[in-house]
């Protein structure tokens, strides 16, 4: 056990941890775009900067993105330090420079009373910002269908060859963790389109909504030993069947009594 | 487009198969071919048991790779800040007009390719022209000729 201090509360943390999750932990925002529990830390946003110092430090400071930074005995982290906050301005500036249209960074940087960017706006970008989260997640699934391509200006997020990636099952873990949403989908007639690659949608046998790709179903019975038929059902008709299986039980108990 | 890939075999032979071989394995293919064509990633992928979509970042993110065929002749210019003083801008402006291709590009006879490289940390020589594996420099406009032999 290590104990540090955040904004002057002593908190314990356990050996190998990073800041940011003790952070987390003691209910503190700061904010983090690349993260996820998942995968390992990456450190891509910058966003979860954060001012730490030492008692020996004699008042020098250091400037550390949180995730990756190890907690570590007689640690003093300071998450909103006025610097602190000045750099995730910039970064929130930066940031909406380069994507203008995107909701949630306009959202962050309002917080953070950006509202305008001071830089040139990149009028044709997308709303990706290449923090790798979607290719991340997709390896710790076991797909590895997607990777980024290119570096530099033209680094993006792609399927190899940039074809329909072989590898995908349309799982959607990449467009569900895309901190800004960039990832598209569509669902149309019980088809699932995904990195320009089809999928058929099962459906629940009991209510006849669209559940997960019948891919992914396979995947998951075959590597995760799921049995197959789990799949038929959707997870509210699941929860339905359960309820009725509980009160079946309960009105048997009762016969068994009387 | 069709490619001999049976000497792919004898590239993978030469190194353990695990993940670590990749990227010699892509500079051998590159050396081989002057590209990396896809079904040889696909091949790599398989052999190497690397995820397919990881090979492909991998040859993406460096610039000795190229996934389009090139020319027999490539000829690199450096266009790093030493030779881009000594002129570098020239010298390409005179070799893309001489073979009518832009850089990135490949004549239609593919004969010569033309690419533009950063820094080759040969600055004591700039400007630097590469042709194939061979050093030109101080490389002068009036060279062209010398550098584009076999034309």
């Amino acid at each position: 056990m290590v104990r540090l201090t955040i904004n002057g509360r002593v908190v314990q943390a356990s050996e190998g941890e990073m800041l940011l999750s003790v952070i987390r932990r003691e209910n503190i925002d700061v904010p983090a775009m690349c993260h996820h529990e998942a995968v390992e830390p990456f450190g891509a946003c910058r966003l979860c900067v954060v001012e730490i110092t030492r008692q020996e430090w004699d008042g020098w400071c250091d400037y550390v993105t949180s995730c990756l930074y190890p907690v570590a005995d007689g640690l003093i982290v300071n998450t909103h330090a006025p610097k602190v906050n000045e750099l995730r301005k910039t970064i929130l500036d930066l940031f909406l420079a380069r994507h203008p249209k995107c909701t949630e960074i306009i959202e962050l940087a309002g917080e953070y009373g950006v509202t305008r960017t001071r830089y040139e706006t990149v009028v044709d970008g997308d709303n990706c910002i290449l923090c790798g989260l979607c290719a991340r997640i997709c390896d710790r699934m076991g797909f590895h269908a997607i990777s980024t391509v290119g570096r530099g200006h033209g680094k993006e997020i792609a399927p190899p060859l940039r074809q329909a990636p072989p590898d995908c099952t349309g799982c959607l873990s990449c467009a569900m963790n895309c901190p800004t949403n960039f990832i598209e989908y569509k669902v149309k007639k019980g088809l699932l389109t995904i990195w320009d690659k089809k999928f058929e949608l099962l459906t629940c046998n009991k209510c006849g909504k669209e559940t997960i790709t019948r891919e992914f179903a396979v995947h998951l019975s075959e590597q995760r030993n799921i049995p197959p038929n789990y799949f038929d059902t959707c997870d509210a008709c699941h929860r339905n069947e359960l309820a009725a299986a509980m009160g079946r039980i309960a009105a048997w108990d009762r016969e068994v009594q009387l | 487009m069709n490619h001999d890939l049976s000497k792919l075999q004898g590239i993978f032979d030469r190194y353990p198969r695990q993940q670590e071989s990749l990227i010699s394995v892509l500079q051998d293919i590159q050396k081989e071919y002057q590209f990396l064509p896809c079904e040889a990633l696909q091949e790599t992928a398989k052999v190497l048991d690397v995820p397919l979509s990881k090979v492909f970042s991998v040859s993406t993110f460096y610039n000795a790779f190229s996934l389009h065929p090139r020319g027999d002749k490539v000829i690199r210019i450096c266009v790093g800040t030493t030779c881009h003083i000594r002129g570098a801008a020239l010298i390409q402006e005179q070799l893309e007009n001489e073979l009518k291709i832009k850089s990135g590009e490949t004549t239609p006879d593919m004969k010569f390719s033309i690419e533009t490289v950063s820094c080759v940390g040969a600055c004591a020589k700039a400007p630097v022209v590469i042709v194939n594996e061979r050093y030109f420099g101080p490389a002068k406009v009036s060279d062209y000729k010398k550098l584009l032999k076999g034309k």
